[in-house]
């Protein structure tokens, strides 16, 4: 591997290092333990260089699973398999913490290995119990087959995705912002860090976007 | 996205890169950036080192790192897209 001597952006570092330890604390519906470990699937699913294919369920553990196939095979991911997974006894909610700890732990992942960085650990798995945290009021959606903040549909169907547990959202958008932009400065076209434009930003997220069959 | 900030920045992008893969969009160091995330994508760490070496020769290693964050970005909401159900309107 390529070493590249750099130091990694401070605010991008720091919104790694949070992320990282938001998978490590408790959850609204996991502990921490579990939280990790369903991180850990994630990863393991993402670095594979031999993935089995999108149906097998290598855990027997419906969260593991799930974390599994998000991981690696996250465009084979139907409203059909979300059904049937609940119906075999996962709860919708936990299904959107699950979907907030994987995309909290894989971007640290995903940014050191294209950047030839060495690849984070997990933090350790912080004591405590689930903190119930959800948002006050939750509502079918039209744009997303798990539920969401109510009221439903006001905003883009991503915005609104993880929108049921607060500090799913918070560390997605916090993360968001590093990684790429924030909200308002999403608006301006022409916004950029004075390293790539923002036309050659998209081209990156799009090109990346088609290669994972992300029809979005 | 693409196709909107490109015309905005009035260097409006072909948009055959994204969708073939092919050449560099019409834009500068288009072909290296489309090169990196298509060895994102991929699983070859070999042709990885290939596309990120490329693109800091052809540009640094800040923009490069910048290039990494963005491709992590879209490995994190591609999955937030796919994970939820979400449609366009």
């Amino acid at each position: 591997m390529t070493v590249v001597e750099t130091s990694v952006r401070s605010d991008l570092a720091e919104a790694y290092e949070l992320a990282l330890g938001h998978v490590a604390a408790p959850g609204a519906f996991f502990t921490a333990d579990r939280r990790v470990r369903i991180a850990e699937a994630a990863i393991a699913a993402y670095l594979d260089a031999e993935p089995g294919p999108p149906w097998v369920r290598p855990y027997g553990d419906l969260p593991l699973d799930v974390a599994h196939r998000l991981g690696r095979h996250a465009a084979t991911i139907t409203a059909e398999w979300y059904e049937q997974v609940v119906t075999e006894g996962l709860h919708p909610l936990e299904w959107v913490e699950i979907v907030g700890v994987v995309v909290a732990a894989l971007p640290p992942v995903a940014f050191a290995r294209a950047a030839g960085l060495p690849l984070p650990d997990l933090p350790a798995p912080r004591s405590g119990a689930p903190h119930g945290r959800e948002a006050a009021e939750l509502a079918p959606a039209r744009l997303n087959f798990v539920p969401v903040a109510a009221p439903a549909d006001e905003t883009a169907a991503v915005v609104q995705a993880l929108s049921a547990l607060p500090d799913e959202w918070d560390n997605l958008w916090r993360m968001a912002g590093a990684q790429y932009m924030s909200d308002r400065q999403m608006d301006d076209p022409l916004w950029n860090r004075g390293t790539l434009s923002r036309p050659q930003m998209e081209l990156v997220a799009a090109r990346l976007a088609t290669l994972r069959d992300c029809v979005f | 996205m693409l196709s909107w900030s490109s015309h905005e920045d009035g260097t409006p992008a072909d948009l055959t890169a994204v969708s073939e893969g092919s050449g560099d969009a019409g834009l500068p160091f288009g072909a290296e950036l489309r090169a990196f995330a298509e060895a994102i994508a991929g699983w070859d760490d070999a042709a990885l080192e290939q596309a990120r070496a490329a693109l800091v020769a052809a540009t640094d290693e800040r923009f490069m790192l910048d290039a990494a964050a963005v491709a992590a970005n879209f490995e994190m909401m591609t999955r937030v897209a796919d994970g939820t159900g979400s449609l366009l309107r």
